[in-house]
Formats: C-alpha cells, structure tokens, sequence
C-alpha cells in the first residue's frame, strides 16, 4: 500500500473514531488493508479511549479569570494613563514652543525698531 | 458564552477587558487539557495554564490578528511553558506528590481497574516520549477532537502534512511500544 492510500485512511479512520464516519465511508478500505493497518487501527482506538478531556476545577477557572480581569484592568488604565501622558507632554510642549515664537518674534521686532530709530537719530 | 468571533473578541479586548474574559473562557479548558497531557499532572496543567494566560494578556497590546486562530497563539505561548518546564525539571529530578499518591491508591484498586490503569500509564507514557509536535497533534486529535484542516491552521501546518504526521506518529509509538525504541522528529525536540 502507498504512503498516501495508508494516510488516508488512518485519518478517515481517526475521524471516525471521533463520531465523523463519513471519509471512513468514502474511502472504501479493502480487507487486505483493513488487515494490514489493524494494529495502528487498535493503537488510535487505544489512544481515543485513554486521551479523554479533563476538566480544570470550577473554582481554579473562576479565580484565574478573577485575576486576569483585574490585571487587564490595571493594563488598560496604565496603558490610557501613558496615551493620556503622551498627550499632554505634547501638548505642553507645543504650548512651549509657540509662547517662545511668539515672544522670539517680539523680541526681533523691537531689536529692529531700535535698530531703526537709531538710524533715523545718526 | 459568547458566539463572536475571535477577530471580533481581540479587536474589543485591546480596549474592553471584558473581551478578553471571553477569550479567556473560551479557551481555558483547551490549554489546561493541552498541558495537562503535556506534564501529567494538574498541579503543573493549573500553575502552567496562569502563566500562559498572564503573558498572553501581557504581549496582547502588540498581538496582531494574521488570520490564524488566536488559539495558536497561546498553544505558542503553552508550549514554550511546558518546554521550560521540562528543562527545568531534568535538572532536578523530582517524583510529584499525586505520583506518590496515585501509585499508593494503585494498590487499592480492584486488579481489573489497577490493571487497566496500568495499560493507559504504559501509554501515556510512551505519548509522552514522543517529540513535541506529535503530542501535540494527539491532543488536538484525541482530547480536542479537533479535524486535520483544525488543526493544521493551529500548528501552522497543511492538512495533508497533518495526516503523514499522523501516521508517522503512530508508526513511532507503536514501535515504542513493541520497545523498538522510538523514531524522533527532526522538527521538535525537546
């Protein structure tokens, strides 16, 4: 049997396993492969009765989703409190920056007044 | 619990914390079983499982949504975990209390149930000698009886290669369990 004849039925065969019986179905197993692969067949059954889900405790899922409600709280507030911060210092900044146009403009017109009633009096 | 979708749930979550609550309960109880398999014992699956969730909510603000499942990301995150914790724990060996306790209830057992307890220990056992990416896939398969496209998308993976993978894997610990020593994948070992 070919690599790929035999992947393809170990999974249709897994998904059976799993109540999805349609592939099995579909890709018609002969005898001689039937017999061929029994022993994987047996091992995904082994594999699909002992590998069950278990449950986490109630009570470990309820206080781990406490806690990581609260610490994303703190990590939306921290992280408002820098966007908030960032913005501020920005505007700061640029409140700086235009007071210091403003008073840089003043100053170079009255250095060029001056310079100018200077000129007038020589 | 809610039926948005993921994407939807991680948009929100980066502003509304209770978006990611859903996240959290969506998949709690696939990564507590992922690594529940993965170290054998609940102790380590709860403490394991905390830490998983608390760097996903940490690296959230830089997650960025490609379109796999947002279950890939904390299987990422999982599996980094339970891989420190094995290196961590080859350097110092030791026998877990509910080992302890479960060989001392072993003994009180009926023989038919002692006996079948003992087959799905030898099994878990050789699953667990396998390379990561094939207890992986067997989790997924078995414990979250999840399709190959399913689980191809998480471990990033085509479908087809989900199915050689598969086979590969059973070849493996079926030789394992005939004690023909185990073949290894060249992809991930731990």
């Amino acid at each position: 049997m070919n690599e790929e004849r035999t992947e393809e039925i170990l999974a249709a065969h897994a998904e059976a396993l799993l109540g999805r019986p349609e592939n099995l179905s579909q890709t018609n197993v002969t005898d001689e492969e039937q017999q061929e692969l029994a022993p994987l067949f047996t091992l995904a059954e082994q594999l699909n009765q002992n590998m069950s889900p278990v449950q986490p405790s109630a009570a470990f899922v309820r206080s781990l989703g406490k806690e990581l409600a609260n610490s994303a709280q703190r990590q939306v507030a921290a992280s408002q409190r820098m966007r908030r911060g960032v913005l501020i210092g920005a505007a700061t900044v640029g409140s700086l920056v235009s007071i210091a146009s403003v008073v840089g403009a003043v100053v170079y017109l009255i250095s060029r007044l001056r310079a100018r009633s200077h000129a007038q009096v020589q | 619990m809610s039926e948005e979708s993921d994407s939807v749930l991680i948009a929100r979550a980066k502003e509304d914390t209770e978006a990611f609550s859903l996240l959290y309960e969506r998949y709690v109880r696939n990564i507590y079983n992922y690594i529940y398999y993965r170290t054998g014992n609940h102790h380590d699956a709860e403490d394991l499982a905390s830490r998983t969730f608390y760097r996903a909510l940490k690296h959230f603000a830089r997650y960025e949504d490609r379109g796999a499942p947002f279950s890939a990301y904390l299987y990422r995150i999982a599996h980094n975990m339970v891989a420190n914790w094995h290196r961590d724990r080859s350097r110092r060996q030791v026998v877990p209390l509910n080992e302890l306790v479960v060989s001392s209830l072993k003994r009180e057992q009926p023989a038919a149930m002692a006996e079948q307890k003992a087959e799905q220990d030898v099994l878990l056992d050789a699953v667990h000698k396998l390379a990561a990416d094939r207890q992986q896939l067997l989790i997924h398969k078995f414990v979250d009886q999840m399709s190959n496209a399913e689980i191809g998308q998480i471990m990033g993976r085509t479908e087809g290669a989900i199915k050689s993978l598969y086979h590969r894997t059973l070849v493996a610990l079926r030789q394992d369990l005939l004690g023909e020593g185990n073949e290894r994948s060249t992809d991930e070992l731990e």
